[in-house]
């Protein structure tokens, strides 16, 4: 159903992409193409990698960007990407999970061309991947819910319980639970990334349960944040760390994907002609690719510092998935002595103590 | 503070609901008129495309309802052209005015996509919000959109059920054979219905991108306007049933969400079918009893103006 008004978005993309540039007087010395899967503007997933670029553009000079919204993920995003080689472009940022396989065919037909995909795992010389370690980035986002709320119920707002998100909402918990041992998260799947009316009837239903503090992992952050915003209770964001102004009340903090550090030392490294297609995963160390959103005006120091410190001690590499760690329905899942990290964040089919939900 | 899972789920019924009873109301004129629009889809997201547009543009939701209605009725003036003046299968038109609208939706409301609006303002009357099981909930607390679709179906029924004009358009859906011989072109009654269906339509998509979810995403309507032709079917083409039909499909939608907010042991895949499990249970038990009350000639094309 979506399919054809992307082609037709698509072919008006593929109109403006194929005027010729209107001042080629100044060569740029690198033409970098970034494909999103929506649209920029969302306060989002997408926005965060603009931002990141258009930041990578500000740090180097003569750098050129060549941008598409609303990309598929499919067999489609193809011809886009060749557009952008013909145009020059030496470097593509293919940005969404399903991206990865359309750019992982371009990426074989122009070897001299070098890519960076968000999320996956293929790897080649001239194609690297890498994301940000969102799962223990949300234990510090617990604490700071933990100390806010006033009902000790945290609420979550979920798309489809995969187990990435999953294991956000478990750090979120672990985190709150670390400063305030009576709190619960209850967590509502929506069933999709982006069914805003749901989204906002499940942001309602929390807050009638006497949710204060309202989480989300959702495309877009807006909805969720404006409707718990309107009823009076406050929300942590989540994709993007600009969805702050829309909930100049409740606020307290949130994470987003920062992109820029790393994308500029991959532009720099293709400039200097030292490409290394590796997979890169980082999260809240200095220049990481997860970061935390400014606090909101009703966040006191004695909270705001509890949360640096929290931030601070995550990005030197304390794990909260170590054990002994029970789920929700007295299971221990982690043992003593063993930890979870990496390729196990997507794992998680259960709830850690304390989150009412069912993953299945 | 915790609210009641009966008062939640109402509440949640009336916001779910709103949308969905302005959509059905729309395409009950419509198949009144032996019109079946599998747009309604379309015409929703050209609605609250449209209308999110002109408030960011304009800062005026007003305008963003006006425009709305607008771009709702246009939408169906332009399937009526398809199936009224060029005669046009009536199932494949409706599927195209819905790929239409998505395309089209999307391509309007691309630029506004995460802009900031505030929303159509919302009034609750003092003497409701100083009850104190209203207070902490969004009961009563609604937009004029919300205000008067109760009254707009009301409305609607009395022009179907009470007027000249409902009576002449009901004739076109029965028998545009027996319209035509008495001196009528059902095709003037038609449009008009089309018209009238689609600003409600366009509405319905406005409170769903200007008061529900204060956002624009593409495809946002995630298959309310297909819901709404099936209310149709459960309302027995009739406005009134139309509100319970829409508070129940709403409720539906808002019972599976506050149930897992309230720690359901439930699977949240199973909850997510209960609006659709409803829907089968609705048709299981009308059975063939809809189809009595169906329009005579809905769907079927009209030549004898020719």
């Amino acid at each position: 159903m979506k399919r054809l008004g992307l082609v037709g978005l698509l072919l008006v993309l593929a109109a403006f992409l194929m005027v010729p540039p209107a001042f080629a007087a100044s060569t740029p010395q690198l033409i970098i193409g970034a494909i999103y899967v929506g649209s920029v503007n969302d306060y989002g997933y997408n926005r965060s990698f603009h931002d990141a670029l258009t930041e990578v553009a500000k740090n180097l000079p003569g750098i050129k960007l060549l941008e598409a919204e609303n990309v598929p993920e499919s067999a489609d995003a193809e011809p886009v990407m060749e557009n952008m080689i013909q145009q020059g472009a030496k470097l593509i940022f293919p940005t969404s999970f399903g991206h990865q396989e359309p750019a992982f065919n371009v990426s074989k037909r122009h070897p001299a061309v070098y890519f960076y995909h968000a999320g996956g795992w293929m790897q080649s010389a001239n194609f690297g991947n890498y994301f940000g370690n969102t799962q223990t980035a949300w234990y510090p986002m617990g604490v700071a819910a933990g100390k806010m709320t006033k009902s000790n119920k945290l609420g979550f707002v979920i798309g489809i319980p995969i187990g990435f998100a999953v294991g956000n909402v478990n750090a979120f918990e672990l985190g709150a639970r670390s400063v305030n041992p009576k709190v619960q998260t209850i967590v509502v799947v929506t069933g999709g990334w982006s069914d805003k009316a749901k989204e906002a009837a499940a942001a309602n239903a929390l807050v009638d349960q006497g949710c204060d503090v309202v989480a989300m992992h959702v495309d877009s952050p807006a909805t969720v944040i404006q409707t718990v915003e309107a009823r009076g209770a406050m929300s942590i964001g989540f994709q993007s760390i600009e969805a702050r102004v829309l909930a100049p009340k409740g606020w307290i903090t949130g994470l987003g994907f920062t992109w820029a550090s790393f994308f500029t030392d991959v532009a720099k490294s293709v400039i200097a002609g030292t490409f290394k297609a590796q997979s890169v995963h980082q999260g809240l160390e200095k220049g990481g690719m997860v970061a935390v959103a400014p606090f909101g005006a009703s966040v006191p120091t004695n909270v705001r510092k509890l949360v640096t410190d929290s931030v601070a001690s995550v990005a030197n590499g304390f794990n909260p998935f170590t054990g002994p760690i029970t789920d929700n329905t007295g299971v221990v899942q982690i043992k003593a002595g063993e930890s979870w990290g990496g390729d196990k964040m997507g794992d998680f089919s259960w709830y850690v103590d304390g989150v009412v939900g069912k993953v299945k | 503070m915790t609210t009641s899972l009966f008062v939640g789920v109402f509440a949640g019924a009336i916001l779910s609901g709103t949308s969905l009873l302005y959509a059905t109301l729309g395409e009950t004129i419509v198949e009144r008129g032996g019109i079946v629009n599998l747009g309604l889809e379309g015409v929703l997201l050209v609605g609250a495309s449209v209308g999110f547009a002109v408030t960011v543009a304009t800062k005026s939701a007003w305008l963003g309802v006006a425009a709305a209605a607008i771009g709702g009725g246009l939408t169906n003036l332009l399937f009526g052209w398809l199936v009224i003046v060029r005669k046009a299968n009536q199932l494949a038109s409706g599927l195209a005015i819905m790929f239409f609208g998505v395309g089209a939706s999307a391509l309007i409301g691309g630029p506004y996509v995460g802009a900031v609006i505030a929303g159509l303002p919302k009034w609750r009357p003092s003497f409701l919000a100083a009850l104190s099981w209203v207070k902490p909930t969004t009961l009563f607390n609604y937009d004029i959109l919300v205000w008067c679709v109760v009254p707009i179906a009301v409305l609607v029924w009395w022009i179907l059920f009470q007027t000249r004009w409902g009576l002449a358009l009901r004739a076109a859906g029965e028998s545009p054979t027996a319209v035509f011989a008495s001196g009528r072109n059902p095709a003037v009654f038609q449009l008009q219905g089309l018209l009238v269906g689609g600003v409600l339509g366009g509405l319905g998509g406005a409170h769903l991108s200007l008061s529900l979810t204060l956002t624009w995403a593409e495809g946002m309507t995630a298959g309310r306007g297909f819901i709404a032709i099936a209310l149709v079917i459960f309302s027995k083409w009739h406005p009134i049933r139309a509100i319970a039909g829409a508070l129940i499909f709403g409720g539906a939608e808002a019972l599976q969400l506050q149930l897992q907010a309230r720690g359901a042991e439930i699977s949240p895949f199973l909850l997510d079918m209960i609006p659709y499990v409803l829907t089968l249970l609705v048709l299981l038990a009308w059975g063939g009893a809809g189809r009595l009350a169906a329009p005579a000639s809905l769907g079927r094309t009209f030549y004898g103006s020719e």
